[in-house]
C-alpha cells in the first residue's frame, strides 16, 4: 500500500492553534487575489512532513500560497501559507506547516475558526504585469520568496484548489489532542493566469518543515476569486489512516 | 461481445525478494490461461514512475513475451504514449511492426497521451501539447507503416524521407485505437475512424451515451489509418467465483486497492491547470470507485464484473445492450488476490460466462488480415 506519513503529530503542532469549537459558520471573502506556486520537493523527507493519517503524493509536492483580501468581513489582510501536498485516503489535500498573516483580526478568525497555523508577520503579495510574487521576511532575512513569471490567461474553470488538512489541538470528549481539521474552501474564480513557478528563497526551519526542500517547479497560478471558507464538516485522527480515522461532525 | 484482459502490472511494496519478477511471471501465466480459455486479447498499458500502481513501462516487451507464449490471443498496446519525450513516433511504428510480425499479426495498436503530472513531469513533457502530438502520431504512424518510404515535416517532429522498417504483418496495418478517459475523447476516436478504448469505470447510462455519440460520429469519419476500426471497448474488473458473495467480497478488495493506488498519483489537472486536461479522467473515476469500497463490506457497484457467473452474465448483457463490443478486465492490483484464485476466476469465466456471448472466440491472424485487406480495398 502507499507510503504513510510518519511524523509525530505532537511535533507538527508548534504553530498549531487550539480550537475551542468546531461549530464554525461559513464566511465569504470577496475578490481575493490568490497566488499559488507548486513545486516538487525532495522525496527523502516526504514521509516525515505528514502524520500517519496521510500519504505523500507521487511525486511529493509543496504549495506556496499567497492571498490578499483588500476588503471583506475580515478587513484587508495578506496571508502566506506553506503546505505539503498529500492524500487523505483517496482525497487530494494540503497540510499547512505554517502561515503568516499581516493583520490581527483576520489572523484570529482564521486561527480560531479554521485552524490555520498562523503567526502575525509582514507577508507582501506583489502584482505586476510580468509576474506576481509573495515574499515573507523575518527581520532582515527573506524566509520566503516565490513567484509566478510570465502570466498567461487561462480559463476560470481550469484550476483546481485542493482542500486543506489543518492540524489543530481540538477538545473532544473531554480530551484535548491534535486532530486534522478538513477545510475545503469554495473558489469562485473570476480571473485566472498561469505561469512559470519560481521559488527564490525558502527557509524550511522558519516554515516549521525541517528539511523540506523545493527541487523542481511545476506551475504557478494567480487568480481573483471569491473564497468561501466552509463550516467544518470532518476531522481526522492524525494517527489513523484517514479511511478509518475520519469523523463526520 | 469479446473479452480481453488488461494489465497495469501493479507491484506492492516492499520491492524486494524479486517481487517484480514474480508479478511479471504471474501475469504471463494468466495470459497463457486466458489464451487457453478463449479470451480475445491481452492489453498492456504504458506507464512510467507510477509506484505500485503500474510497473508496466515497456509494454512492447511484455506483449512480445505474451505473444511468444500463446497461440490465439491478440496483443494490445493500451496504449502507446504519443508524446515525443516518451516515444519517438518512428520508434513507436518500428516496435509495433516488429511485435505484429512476431505475434503473426495479432497486434492491436492503442494510442494515447498520459494523464498524470507524475509521468509528464517526469519526462519533461508539456501537458499543453499532448493532444497535438497525439494527433500527429495517429496521422503519421500509419503512413510510416504503409509507404515504402516516408518523410514528414511537422510540429512534433520531422524526418527526411526514409524507409521505416519493418512493415506490420497485418495489411494494411494493425487496428488502431484511442484511449478514452476524458469525456469527449470518444468523439476524437470516432472522427479519426479509430476504436474507442475506454479506460474509465462509468455506469451504463454514461457508457451508452458515449457509444451513441461514437457510432453517430464515426459514420462521417476521416480515418487516420487506411481503414476504419469501429469498435468500442470498455474496461472492468474481473473476479468470478462460484459463490456470489465470496466473488463480490474478493473482487471488492481488488477494486478498492486499484482505486486507492490510482488516487495517490498526481493527475495533470490537480497541479498544472490546462485546457488540454479538462478532467482528471481515469483517476477521478477510480477514486470514486475506491471511495465506495474500502470498509463498506460486500457490495458490487453497477456494472462491475465481480461475483458468480450468473451475476457476471447479467452485468455483461447490460454492457452489451449499451453497444459495447468488448470488455477488457483488470485481474489484480497489489497482488490482492492470490494467483491461484485469479487463474480459477479466469477458467470459471471461460467455462460459464463466455458461452453466453456470441462471437467470443478470438479472430485468427488470417481473419484479421483478410478483414483489413477487404476494408482497405473499399469493400
Amino acid at each position: 500500500m502507499p507510503i504513510n506519513g510518519n511524523a509525530d503529530p505532537g511535533q507538527l503542532t508548534q504553530y498549531a492553534p487550539t480550537m475551542a469549537s468546531l461549530d464554525t459558520e461559513a464566511l465569504t471573502l470577496p475578490n481575493v487575489k490568490v497566488l499559488q506556486v507548486i513545486y516538487e520537493i525532495d522525496d527523502a523527507v516526504m514521509a516525515e512532513l505528514i502524520p500517519p493519517a496521510l500519504h505523500p503524493t507521487i511525486p511529493p509536492t509543496m504549495h506556496v500560497i499567497g492571498l490578499r483580501a483588500d476588503d471583506g468581513p475580515l478587513g484587508a489582510f495578506t496571508l502566506a501559507i506553506v503546505r505539503v501536498g498529500c492524500r487523505a485516503a483517496v482525497r487530494p489535500r494540503g497540510l499547512p506547516t505554517r502561515a503568516v498573516c499581516t493583520q490581527g483580526e483576520a489572523a484570529t478568525a482564521l486561527v480560531e475558526r479554521w485552524g490555520f497555523p498562523i503567526t502575525v508577520g509582514e507577508p507582501v503579495l506583489r502584482e505586476r504585469y510580468d509576474r506576481q510574487s509573495i515574499e515573507v521576511n523575518d527581520g532582515n532575512v527573506t524566509v520566503l520568496s516565490a513567484q509566478l513569471i510570465d502570466p498567461v490567461p487561462i480559463g476560470n474553470g481550469d484550476l483546481l484548489y485542493t482542500a486543506g488538512m489543518h492540524i489543530a489541538n481540538v477538545e473532544r470528549d473531554g480530551e484535548t489532542k491534535p486532530w486534522l481539521v478538513q477545510v475545503d474552501p469554495e473558489f469562485e474564480v473570476s480571473r485566472a493566469d498561469r505561469g512559470t513557478a519560481q521559488i527564490d528563497a525558502f527557509d524550511s526551519g522558519y516554515w516549521d518543515a525541517p528539511d523540506l526542500r523545493p527541487v523542481y517547479p511545476i506551475v504557478a497560478s494567480y487568480t481573483t476569486a471569491n473564497i468561501t471558507l466552509p463550516r467544518i464538516r470532518y476531522i481526522c485522527d492524525p494517527l489513523q489512516p484517514a479511511i478509518t480515522g475520519t469523523v463526520a461532525l | 461481445m469479446k473479452f480481453g484482459i488488461f494489465y497495469e502490472i501493479s507491484v506492492p511494496r516492499p520491492w524486494e525478494n524479486d517481487i517484480e519478477h514474480t508479478v511479471y511471471h504471474r501475469c504471463l501465466e494468466q495470459v497463457r490461461v486466458a489464451d487457453e480459455v478463449g479470451f480475445h486479447s491481452v492489453w498492456a498499458v504504458e506507464h512510467h514512475f507510477l509506484e505500485e500502481y503500474s510497473h508496466c513501462s515497456a509494454p512492447e516487451l511484455f506483449l512480445t513475451a505474451c505473444a511468444m507464449q500463446t497461440k490465439q490471443i491478440r496483443v494490445g498496446h493500451g496504449i502507446v504514449v504519443c508524446v515525443p519525450q516518451f516515444n519517438h513516433p518512428i520508434r513507436a511504428a518500428e516496435r509495433a511492426a516488429v511485435l505484429d510480425i512476431l505475434s503473426d499479426g495479432r497486434l492491436e495498436f492503442g494510442t494515447g497521451r498520459s494523464a498524470t503530472w507524475t509521468e509528464l513531469g517526469g519526462m519533461d513533457a508539456n501537458p499543453d501539447e499532448t493532444k497535438e502530438t497525439w494527433d500527429e502520431y495517429t496521422r503519421t504512424i500509419p503512413q510510416m507503416w504503409t509507404n515504402e518510404r516516408y518523410g514528414y515535416e511537422g510540429r512534433a517532429f520531422r524526418m527526411p524521407t526514409r524507409a521505416v522498417l519493418p512493415k506490420p504483418y497485418q495489411k494494411p496495418h494493425p487496428p488502431m485505437w484511442v484511449a478514452v478517459s476524458s469525456p469527449g475523447t470518444e468523439i476524437d476516436a470516432a472522427e479519426r475512424g479509430m476504436g474507442s478504448l475506454g479506460l474509465t469505470f462509468g455506469g451504463f447510462a454514461e457508457q451508452e451515451e458515449k457509444v451513441n455519440r461514437y457510432r453517430s460520429r464515426i459514420q462521417d469519419c476521416e480515418p487516420a489509418g487506411l481503414f476504419v476500426n469501429e469498435r468500442v471497448a470498455t474496461v472492468n474488473f474481473l473476479y468470478c467465483h462460484p459463490d456470489n458473495e465470496t466473488g463480490i467480497e474478493t473482487g471488492s478488495r481488488l477494486t478498492g486497492s486499484f482505486g486507492y493506488l490510482a488516487a495517490q498519483l498526481l493527475p495533470v489537472r490537480e497541479v498544472h491547470p490546462t485546457r488540454s486536461y479538462p478532467n482528471p479522467g481515469l483517476l477521478a473515476a477510480t477514486r470514486q470507485q475506491a471511495a465506495q469500497n474500502p470498509g463498506e463490506g460486500v457490495s458490487a457497484p453497477e456494472g462491475v464484473c465481480i461475483g458468480n457467473p450468473d451475476r457476471l452474465v447479467e452485468e455483461i448483457k447490460k454492457w452489451e445492450s449499451c453497444g459495447v463490443d468488448q470488455i477488457n478486465f483488470l485481474l489484480n492490483a497489489l497482488e490482492t488476490i492470490p494467483q491461484e484464485q485469479v487463474l480459477d476466476s479466469l477458467r470459471l469465466f471461460g467455462e460459464e460466462v463466455m458461452p453466453h456471448f456470441a462471437d467470443d472466440k478470438p479472430a485468427t491472424t488470417s481473419e484479421s488480415r483478410e478483414l483489413a485487406a477487404t476494408v482497405a480495398a473499399g469493400d
